[in-house]
Parts: C-alpha cells; sequence; structure tokens
C-alpha cells in the first residue's frame, strides 16, 4: 500500500516538472539569446543552484551570453575569490563558451575591469553589438559623471536603428523597501533613455525580480536575485507587474526582429514569469517619452504571460 | 517669389538648420551646463574660478604622477588570471604610497577649496531630492569605522564603494582617471580608484 501512495506521488508530480521546466522563448534560427544575472556574487546555496540551472536550460535554450547587473563578487576580490564566486560556480557556462559581460556595482572594484572573461575590455562602462540590430550598453551607475554622459549621449546617438538596451546596478524604478527607485541617477540617465530611444534596461540591487511596468516606453527589469534574497522586501506597487522575493532566480531572453522574448526561471527551475514586449515607432529624438516606445504583449506568439501574483 | 517656392526654401532652410538647433535640451544637459558654470576655472562665470583652478592644477599633478608611476609591473592589462590582477593593483599601490610618502591631509583639498566643495555639496541636500540623496548615502555605507580617514591608506577591499548621487557628482569639479569622489558618511573622499588609495579627504563635507 505504501508503494502504492509512492508512486501515485511521483507520477502526480511529473506533470508539474514537466510543465515548471517547460522554455516559454520561441528559439528561433537567427535570434540573440541570452541569459541575465544580477548581485550574483556570494556564494552558496543560492548561487550554486541558479548556476546548474542556467548550465541545464543553455540545453534547450542555446544562450550565448550572459549580462551580470553587478555585485559580481561580495568581499574581498584576490584570485580565490574570483575562482570560488564566480569561475568555480558558473564553468558548465565558461567551459560550454558563454561569454559574460558584467556591469560594476557598489560592492565591486575597478580591478574587474581588466578580469577577461568580464568582457569589459578594461572600462567601467561600454558598449558591445553581439548581432546586427542589436547594442547593449554597460553603465556604471555607480559614478555616473560628466563624462560618462556624454560618453553614453554620443554612443546612443550612433546606434541608430538598433535595439538599445541597457544595463547597470541601480534601478531607476523599484519597489524595494530597502532601497527603492534611485531617484538621482534616473534624474541624469532618462532624459537620455527617452532621447535616444532605449528600449529595455536591465538592473540589480534589490534582491529580489520584479517586472516593471513600461515606464515612459522604456522597459524596466530588475534581477538582482541570482545569489542573494531579501525575503519580504518587495512592496508591491504601482509600478510592479510581477516580483518574487522568495526565490533566487535568473532570466532568460531573446530578441527577434522587434520582439523581446523573457523568461524569468527559479533555482528550481520553476518559470517564474515570461512575456513578450514588443518595440514600435521611429527612432527620432524626441523629449519625455521615447520615440521606440515597447508594448507589452498579450498574448505573444508562441509564449503566454507568465503567472500574475 | 511664388508661395509654393517660398514653401520649400523655407522648408529647407528649417532642414539645414540641423537637428542640433531644433532639437530641445534635455533636463540632463541643463543640469550639466548647470555643474560646469559653477565649477569653472573661468573668473568671468564663477566667482570661485581661483581656487577650482588651483585644485584642477593639484589634481592633474596627482593623475600625472600616478600615470608616470602605472607602468611595468604596476601596469593593468586584460587578463584571464585575477592573481595578476591583484599583483598589478599591488605593486601599483606600493609605488604610489612611496612616492607619497610626505603627503599630507590638506594638501589636495586645501583649506581654500574646502568651504566651496561644502557650498556646492549644501544644496544637494536640501528638500526632497535632498531627503533622496541622504538615503542613498546612507544606503550605500561602508560598516562605520571602517573607512579609515588617511591619507594614502587604502581603502578596505571588502567594504562597499559607496554610490555618488548622480545629482550631486555632477556639481563637484571633474576629475581625471583614476581619481574619484565618494562620500562616507558625513565626509567627501577623493579616491585613487586603480591603486585603491586614499588620497584626500575633507570631514564634515556635507551636514546630513
Amino acid at each position: 500500500m505504501r508503494r502504492v501512495v509512492v508512486l501515485a506521488l511521483l507520477l502526480a508530480s511529473l506533470p508539474l516538472a514537466t510543465a515548471t521546466q517547460e522554455s516559454r522563448l520561441p528559439n528561433k534560427a537567427g535570434s540573440v539569446r541570452f541569459a541575465i544575472i544580477g548581485d550574483s556574487g556570494e556564494p552558496g546555496t543560492g548561487q550554486t543552484a541558479v548556476a546548474k540551472q542556467m548550465a541545464s536550460w543553455r540545453t534547450r535554450f542555446p544562450f550565448e551570453f550572459v549580462l551580470m547587473m553587478g555585485d559580481n563578487l561580495y568581499g574581498t576580490e584576490r584570485a580565490r575569490d574570483y575562482a570560488k564566486k564566480f569561475e568555480q560556480p558558473y564553468k558548465a557556462l565558461l567551459d560550454g563558451g558563454v561569454k559574460f559581460y558584467a556591469a560594476l556595482g557598489n560592492h565591486d572594484d575597478g580591478g574587474q575591469t581588466q578580469y577577461k572573461p568580464f568582457n569589459m575590455d578594461g572600462r567601467k562602462y561600454y558598449t558591445f553589438s553581439p548581432k546586427r540590430g542589436v547594442r547593449f550598453f554597460a553603465i556604471d551607475s555607480n559614478y555616473v559623471d560628466q563624462k560618462q554622459l556624454d560618453w553614453l549621449d554620443k554612443e546612443l546617438a550612433s546606434s541608430g536603428s538598433d535595439w538599445k538596451i541597457v544595463f547597470f546596478h541601480h534601478p531607476l524604478y523599484s519597489s524595494g523597501a530597502t532601497h527603492g527607485s534611485a531617484d538621482a541617477q534616473r534624474q541624469l540617465l532618462e532624459p537620455i533613455f527617452l532621447k535616444y530611444g532605449v528600449n529595455v534596461a536591465f538592473t540589480g540591487h534589490e534582491h529580489f525580480y520584479e517586472r516593471i511596468h513600461p515606464q515612459k516606453g522604456v522597459a524596466y527589469f530588475i534581477i538582482g536575485s541570482s545569489s542573494k534574497l531579501r525575503k519580504g522586501d518587495l512592496r508591491k506597487s504601482s509600478l510592479t507587474v510581477y516580483g518574487n522575493d522568495s526565490a533566487y532566480s535568473f532570466m532568460l531572453a531573446e530578441i527577434d526582429g522587434d520582439e523581446l522574448y523573457f523568461q524569468t526561471i527559479s533555482d528550481k527551475g520553476e518559470t517564474l514569469d515570461a512575456g513578450s514586449i514588443k518595440r514600435a515607432g521611429d527612432v527620432a529624438p524626441n523629449r519625455g517619452v521615447t520615440t521606440q516606445p515597447v508594448v507589452p504583449q498579450s498574448a505573444p506568439s508562441p509564449v503566454q504571460p507568465g503567472p500574475g501574483k | 517669389m511664388k508661395p509654393m517656392r517660398l514653401v520649400v526654401v523655407a522648408l529647407l532652410a528649417a532642414a539645414c538648420s540641423g537637428p542640433s538647433a531644433s532639437q530641445p535640451e534635455t533636463t540632463t544637459n541643463v543640469a550639466l551646463q548647470e555643474g560646469a558654470r559653477k565649477t569653472s576655472t573661468d573668473p568671468e562665470v564663477n566667482p570661485d574660478a581661483a581656487a577650482m583652478a588651483e585644485f584642477k592644477a593639484r589634481v592633474d599633478a596627482y593623475a600625472a604622477l600616478h600615470k608616470k608611476l602605472a607602468t611595468g609591473e604596476a601596469k593593468q592589462k586584460e587578463t584571464h588570471d585575477a592573481a595578476k590582477i591583484n599583483a598589478r593593483t599591488d605593486a601599483l599601490t606600493a609605488k604610489v604610497q612611496a612616492a607619497r610618502a610626505d603627503a599630507r591631509h590638506g594638501d589636495i583639498f586645501t583649506p581654500e577649496i574646502r568651504p566651496v566643495f561644502r557650498r556646492l555639496l549644501a544644496p544637494k541636500l536640501k528638500g526632497a531630492d535632498g531627503r533622496d540623496v541622504k538615503a542613498v548615502l546612507k544606503d550605500d555605507s561602508p560598516a562605520p569605522g571602517t573607512v579609515p580617514f588617511k591619507v594614502n591608506a587604502k581603502y578596505p577591499d571588502s567594504q562597499p564603494l559607496p554610490t555618488v548621487p548622480a545629482n550631486v557628482l555632477i556639481t563637484l569639479p571633474p576629475l581625471p582617471e583614476p581619481l574619484e569622489y565618494r562620500i562616507v558618511g558625513q565626509h567627501l573622499l577623493l579616491l585613487d580608484t586603480s591603486a585603491d588609495l586614499i588620497v584626500d579627504y575633507i570631514l564634515n563635507a556635507i551636514t546630513t
């Protein structure tokens, strides 16, 4: 009788496991596929579990690179720390040829810019284009001075009709109780985002996941839960589309044409959130609102929106 | 001239004026221009120009010294080996500390420039924006007592670097690499971010 119960429980769990492990991304040939982690530099069970899930998911969704939202290494940054906090947990991905592109957080030393696996080219802010039509901009939100603002203005101005995706540590919009929105940074960065039609901003700092309602046409995500969690810190607000502060997580993303698909996955392989956004409009300098607003897709094909919470 | 031609000429003239002429200023540009005026070394636009020029000369001299020292074993270059990054940083730190063994508090933040910095910082700490600034400063602060206020001392590598709110940063004089400002508690640090050294500081630069 006991065996029957165990068997029944096992069978009951199978469909759930299959469902939670299901990719909601189109995985189209020629698309740009990448992952996002944030505040990932704390060794421990959370970091290990997230890294393992990333390696596992890559067998089904072969992402080529990973964006790091900063706080890549907590605490000291000796060689043993690079090994323990980055090289060992992400060994499977590094061995598989996955490139990492890091932004700096408030816990990161500038020496990281010289670490080749972070692909920063010796700079605290930089840009790269993995494929024609898509361009990423790593911003150092710890120190937004005039020099960096001038650089960002110039680089965005010359990026034409590319997808413009910025990533940095401090969230310009956040429902976190501990940190909240980085208003000072927003005062200076947002007008430049709007002027040149930035489409998406990925950030960290808050130790949870939050998808923000598009602000003035720009999509904002917080993924700061890849090795640390601050349970109960997310005070869902009018900004929040979906949030989770109880599970370690990472995000997968795919750009195909004018649509960006995303799927946020927990350390247990469960899908926390999924959906897509589509960019629309023409690139032209404007004021107050981006001229290439992103539009959340209510029923994108082939993926479905993630669970509400 | 026929009306149609007039319209064409007008349109052409508008097009030739270029995007920069017709483009509205962003609030970012306005803030940057305001910051540039207050930190200018031109006496015609800034009453504190002389102190600013002196400060600029001192930080430029530091940057030149740093550049001279950041060579050989102390020169950073990209590597897969984190031990090399550590070794080069350590070598640079030692070289800068040796070259500036006689450096004293106030060598760069001279008594003349300190009140100018306090004046520049004060407006950013008032009102609603000021509350946000104070919250950020408190939020990202290193643990109390961990940062030594001592010229040529190492910034503790286990502590976070406090974020400088962007609206505060643009009101301060720009710095050459590798120098950066940091605010710890009420005090303003001048930090060499490559050698991880405290170059100088102003105590009680802000009132919280």
